[in-house]
């Protein structure tokens, strides 16, 4: 079964798109702006580099979702500079307030992000709605290469004397990853429209049987996903930490300042 | 290589890694392309909090890969300068951090707003990029070389800060006035970015006829004046009334009344002892020493990881 574009959705199929498209959008949005706070601060050039081309491609990928979404009738305004904090869903694990020098922690919250993004991103390839099925290829190049960039760090940063700068990491971090995978209202909906083939259950599944491993290969401790309390803000539902209130503050602040007409499209960017 | 033999050789791109270069040119060559990469740096600290800032998401990308470019910049240059070796790039970082490694006189004035983005973005980047199109044929290759791709990232730099200058000046009279307050500001800055006339400078001398160095201060801000003075008016910016600026109509040519700028301030930032200076030389210190950490481990993973498989290296 295909979907048509944004014009010929019922409600309830237009519901499902929507909600599947803000989450993507959000998600990306949010690591991207906190993935910027390294730029200039990382610990070599070359690192830095590095994490700028990861913020700028997140950035990108969110462009394209909400792309997606202004198709659709909204605006950017809408989707992101005068759009309620508290109706955003993406995961509490993006919108986590780095501690100042903790690479430990940029480091693994990318590799847990991207490895769910990979595996989302393949739940995408065969969308019923051909205007996502079209974006994924690109997304999911990305996406290979943040997580073997994080692969690749986690292997340096374990195992020495820092070591349990990554442990604290995979403490703190590993509750809010499981709400990657987080149910919104229409995730039935999601699933049965084809929107996505596979469910968020069996995603984090994939996601746990290669995450558990890798980590555990580097000597970390891993908590029991079962017994993992999930925490009371998944983002999922638009629930929130304090921290998401003060970035999206901060974030909209000059453009509040400025009362542009609208946000300017500059074109040429990839 | 004797001095002589060098300055009789000077011109576009003569000497690399190959001649055996006297240590007076290897010297200064080292100062100025130190100097040009701790000023991409330096730069990026000042621009970064506004990648958070940037009023739309392709601004945001756009500003995140202009901050990205600086950085790559300074390591291009880093490059280049450690290839008159004199000293390495971690000399080089670390004298930054300790507050020895002399920059930009713009970039030790930190920004509190949106409305100063663009005075970097647009005046100083304009500035540097009229000086580092000259440098396309300085006498050290590696440094030229570098010169080809900053340059031709700068143009689009230059561009995005256009842009942003045109957007403020064509959006509410609120803008306009701060964005005009904000150019008084800088405009002095800007000017001084240039240095003083030749004969204060003291290394233009043997950097002209070594052939690092092909314009003097003098002909690179006469150049930048006549581009600029008449872009800032198109977008509605007037020039403030100090420095005093006399136009030369019969020759075309703009004056700078020198007495007019701040040269006490100039001189101190020039010593790393500015109140700005040391707010951003404190927070490049503090960061690097944040993530010290981390380059330490690297290197421990890289000596317990050498030797072990050579034949897997690469």
């Amino acid at each position: 079964m295909s979907l048509d574009g944004p014009h010929s959705l019922t409600p309830d199929e237009r519901d499902a798109v929507e909600e599947l498209l803000f989450r993507m959008a959000d998600d990306e949005y949010v690591a991207a702006e906190r993935y910027i706070e390294w730029q200039i601060f990382a610990p070599t050039l070359e690192s830095d580099l590095a994490l700028s081309n990861i913020a700028q491609d997140e950035f990108g990928h969110a462009r394209l979702w909400y792309d997606l979404l202004q198709d659709m009738g909204y605006s950017e305004q809408e989707c992101i500079w005068e759009r309620d904090p508290a109706t955003w869903t993406h995961s509490t694990l993006v919108e986590q307030p780095f501690e100042e020098g903790d690479w430990a922690d940029a480091i693994l919250r990318s590799y847990l992000y991207d490895t769910a993004e990979n595996l989302r991103m393949e739940a995408l390839v065969d969308s019923s709605y051909p205007p996502i099925a079209d974006r994924v290829a690109k997304v999911l190049a990305e996406e290979r290469y943040h997580r073997e960039h994080a692969q690749s760090w986690l292997e340096r940063l374990t195992g020495g004397e820092h070591h349990e700068k990554v442990q604290a990491a995979v403490d703190r971090l590993f509750p809010y990853a499981l709400t990657l995978f987080a149910a919104g209202p229409n995730e039935d909906a999601i699933v049965e429209l084809g929107l996505r083939t596979e469910n968020l259950d069996d995603l984090r599944e994939e996601w746990l049987e290669i995450v558990v491993p890798f980590l555990e290969s580097l000597d970390l401790t891993v908590p029991e996903p079962d017994e993992v309390a999930l925490p009371e803000e998944t983002g999922r539902d638009a629930s929130h930490t304090d921290a998401w209130f003060d970035l999206y503050e901060d974030f909209t602040h000059t453009y509040n300042e400025l009362e542009l007409e609208e946000p300017i499209r500059l074109r040429g960017e990839g | 290589m004797d001095l002589d033999t060098v300055k009789e050789r000077a011109g576009p791109r003569q000497f690399s890694p190959k001649d055996d270069m006297p240590q007076e040119y290897r010297e200064a060559a080292t100062r100025m392309i130190q100097f040009h990469a701790n000023s991409e740096v330096m730069g990026g600290y000042l621009e970064k909090p506004f990648i958070r800032q940037a009023p739309s998401l392709d601004r945001k990308l756009a500003f995140s890969a202009k901050v990205q470019d600086e950085i790559g910049h300074a390591q291009l240059l880093y490059r280049a300068a450690e290839s008159l070796g004199v000293k390495t790039r971690d000399e080089m970082l670390d004298e930054l951090a300790e507050g020895k490694g002399k920059f930009l006189n713009c970039f030790h004035y930190p920004m509190k707003t949106w409305y100063e983005v663009p005075m970097i973005g647009f005046f100083v980047d304009g500035a540097a990029m009229r000086r580092q199109a000259t440098l396309k044929s300085t006498s050290w290759e590696p440094y030229a070389h570098a010169m080809d791709k900053v340059c031709f990232e700068e143009g689009f730099h230059v561009k995005h800060g256009e842009d942003m200058l045109r957007e403020l000046m064509t959006s509410s009279k609120a803008n306009q006035e701060r964005t005009q307050e904000a150019f008084e500001e800088w405009w002095p800055r800007v000017i001084q970015f240039f240095g003083p006339v030749n004969s204060q400078s003291t290394h233009h001398g043997f950097a002209a006829e070594v052939g690092l160095k092909t314009k003097s201060n003098d002909e690179l801000r006469q150049a930048f004046l006549n581009t600029y003075i008449p872009k800032a008016e198109r977008y509605g910016l007037e020039i403030p009334d100090t420095p005093e600026i006399i136009y030369h109509e019969d020759e075309g040519r703009y004056e700078v009344v020198e007495e007019d700028l701040d040269w006490d301030q100039f001189w101190t930032i020039a010593k790393n002892d500015y109140d700005g200076s040391y707010e951003q030389i404190g927070s490049r210190a503090d960061r690097q020493e944040a993530v010290e950490w981390v380059r330490e481990q690297m290197d421990s993973y890289e000596t317990a990881h050498s030797g072990t498989a050579p034949q897997a290296a690469d």
